[in-house]
């Protein structure tokens, strides 16, 4: 039974990091096009609750920053090119950040997938115990 | 280090009272516990609920504290309907 209940709580830290995921990429795109701005990556780590039960849940851990190469962009009439005529841009790539963004939401239905399952199998027993 | 062995002998002495053995020793299942419990997982999902109303929670915690007193509910219903239902059936015995 409480197994059942542990169960509940570790995928919903799942859909709780998932959605701490997505919202990352959201602000991802959104600073598409901002100069200078690094995509932000969630971390993800596996914490340990309860003393004797020990549900292991996830939880996403401090933000990183993308440190691969800004995009140098050529545009004269930008207030911070220099003078060759280039401004740093963000190093976000539209594409990765769908397919991340993917990877978050079939994560996320499996997590519910889950919880809907422990749920379900927990009011099985329940209409075996009302016969 | 006076101090800390006056607070460690103070601290000996509540232990002990707290963990010795009591009087008559409990048989089965404490249901006074599971009674707490229960009210603790109720209260949890209206301050869950509660705090989701105000943007003080995410809707995941809302729909697990939900998820988790509704079983709990559930559990207590069910129990209560057997034992009823026992009760019953000793009461329509023929004497």
């Amino acid at each position: 039974m409480d197994d059942l209940f542990s169960a509940l709580s570790a995928s919903s830290s799942g859909m709780e990091a998932q959605s701490r995921r997505l919202r990352f990429v959201s602000e991802n795109i959104a600073n598409a096009d901002t100069p200078g701005y690094r995509r932000k990556l969630a971390v993800f780590e596996a914490v340990v609750q309860g003393g004797g039960r020990d549900t292991v849940q996830v939880r996403t851990g401090p933000v990183r920053l993308d440190r691969s190469e800004l995009a140098s962009i050529y545009d004269p009439g930008h207030p911070l090119a220099d003078e060759t005529g280039r401004y740093l841009g963000s190093n976000v790539d539209l594409v990765i950040e769908i397919a991340d963004a993917r990877e978050a939401q079939r994560s996320y239905e499996a997590n519910l997938k889950m919880f809907d399952q422990a749920r379900q199998m927990t009011r099985s027993l329940f209409e075996l115990l009302r016969r | 280090m006076d101090i800390r062995s006056v607070q460690a002998a103070r601290q000996y002495a509540e232990t002990s009272q707290a963990i010795a053995p009591r009087a008559q020793a409990q048989n089965g299942p404490d249901v006074a516990a599971m009674a707490r419990d229960f009210a603790a997982t109720l209260k949890a999902g209206e301050e869950t609920a509660l705090s989701a109303m105000t943007g003080g929670a995410d809707p995941q915690s809302l729909v697990l504290a939900l998820a988790q007193a509704d079983l709990a509910v559930q559990t207590a219903v069910t129990v209560r309907d057997k034992v009823v239902e026992a009760y019953q059936e000793i009461l329509r015995m023929p004497v």
